[in-house]
């Protein structure tokens, strides 16, 4: 599923998972910050960033084992069956489904799995509703990082549908990139 | 703790998603010293399990770690390339100085052989038809008209026209041109 060279996928295997240590760490004591020794001893359970404990927990014998995250817990689940509308995936994590991905493996039941699909299918007349809103500030805010790129592609769509729909020609524009560069050297010049 | 020099310097480059951002090789280089840390200690734990067999775990925290710096700095590279390569398709195979500026050397020596390949492989389009190639970056969309009315946004000064006229592009102006000519400068906003 990963892309090796994705950027978004590295900053979402940056987040945090809890982890329990199997064995001696000699000389790591530093990757837990209340543990005055160092060493790490064998039981320790730490925070550690999940591309670590991925690549710990695959090895043969693992080294760690991985505890779900608190916003995939039983407590969390049960909001999200609910009612996944009302939660501000943007506040409680901004990569709420990939960060998902990732972790349902560790849930032997796959509760995890069934409630991310879960999640966007009740999501879903958001994002579609988002996308064609006027007030976009207010419809963006709950949605997480990928929600609220889809929401972008969306409305672009739209826009480049209708635009093609009123006048069936396209004036020509400058090209993206120019674009941006002279903005941000506007902005520059403003700030001098 | 390892491993999160690379994190600051993915998170700069993405928030400039649309824009060429500064290189940042101060970054690079710290990350790759701290690499090289790694694999030393890792060198002299490695040689000593034959009597410290615990360490064997400690060895393998660390090529992870090596592992991800490797990756981290390999998506770094390539984002950027990326964006060097939608650079001479907009900007053309001139670089304004000022984002010349914001590449590496070998970025730029990169940039400047991505364009002798792509002209030389516009100049070859065609050949057997008997035309001398096409520029392929003129017409990133169908054309819809020959002529089209332009609005001049700067003074620009003179243009000579193909057929040898010269129009002079003046602020606020309006003129009728043939759309061959001006797709570039307003591409590229001269």
């Amino acid at each position: 599923m990963a892309n090796y060279l994705s950027i978004s996928d590295i900053l979402v295997s940056n987040e945090k998972v809890t982890c329990k240590f199997l064995h001696d760490l000699p000389k790591m004591g530093y990757l837990d910050p209340s543990c005055p020794e160092e060493d790490l001893k064998e039981g320790t359970t730490t925070d550690i960033p999940l591309w670590l404990a991925e690549s710990l927990s695959s090895r043969r014998p693992p080294l760690v084992s991985v505890d779900l995250p608190k916003i995939f817990k039983e407590t969390y689940r049960e909001i999200f069956n609910a009612d996944a509308c009302t939660v501000d995936l943007h506040k409680l994590n901004q990569h709420f489904y990939e960060l998902g991905c990732y972790v349902a493996k560790y849930d032997i039941k796959g509760e995890v799995a069934k409630t991310l699909i879960n999640t966007f299918r009740q999501r879903f007349r958001m994002i579609l509703s988002a996308s064609v809103s006027t007030d976009s500030m207010t419809a963006l805010q709950p949605l997480s990082a990928s929600e609220r790129d889809r929401t972008a592609t969306a409305m672009n769509t739209e826009k480049a549908l209708s635009g093609w729909l009123k006048r069936g020609d396209c004036p020509l524009t400058t090209a993206n990139m120019v674009a941006n560069h002279r903005k941000r050297k506007r902005a520059e010049m403003e700030m001098l | 703790m390892f491993g999160e020099k690379v994190i600051e310097l993915l998170k700069e480059s993405e928030r400039s998603r649309e824009t060429m951002d500064q290189y940042s090789d101060d970054k690079v280089r710290q990350i790759i010293d701290e690499m090289h840390v790694l694999y030393k200690l890792n060198m002299n734990d490695a040689n000593a399990t034959t009597e410290n067999k615990s360490l064997w775990t400690t060895v393998q925290v660390r090529h992870s770690a090596l592992e991800r710096n490797k990756r981290c700095l390999l998506a770094y590279l390539y984002n950027r390339m990326n964006k060097i390569k939608t650079l001479r398709w907009e900007f053309g195979a001139i670089l304004p100085p000022d984002i010349r500026e914001l590449l590496s050397d070998s970025e730029y020596e990169w940039f400047s052989k991505y364009s002798t390949n792509l002209a030389s492989y516009m100049r070859s389009l065609g050949q057997d038809l008997g035309y001398s190639g096409i520029d392929l970056t003129e017409n990133l969309r169908p054309p819809k008209s020959l002529f089209i009315e332009v609005l001049c946004v700067t003074d620009y000064g003179k243009l000579e026209l193909e057929d040898g006229d010269v129009v002079m592009l003046k602020k606020n102006s309006r003129h009728f041109l043939p759309t061959s000519e001006c797709q570039t400068l307003i591409r590229q906003v001269e």
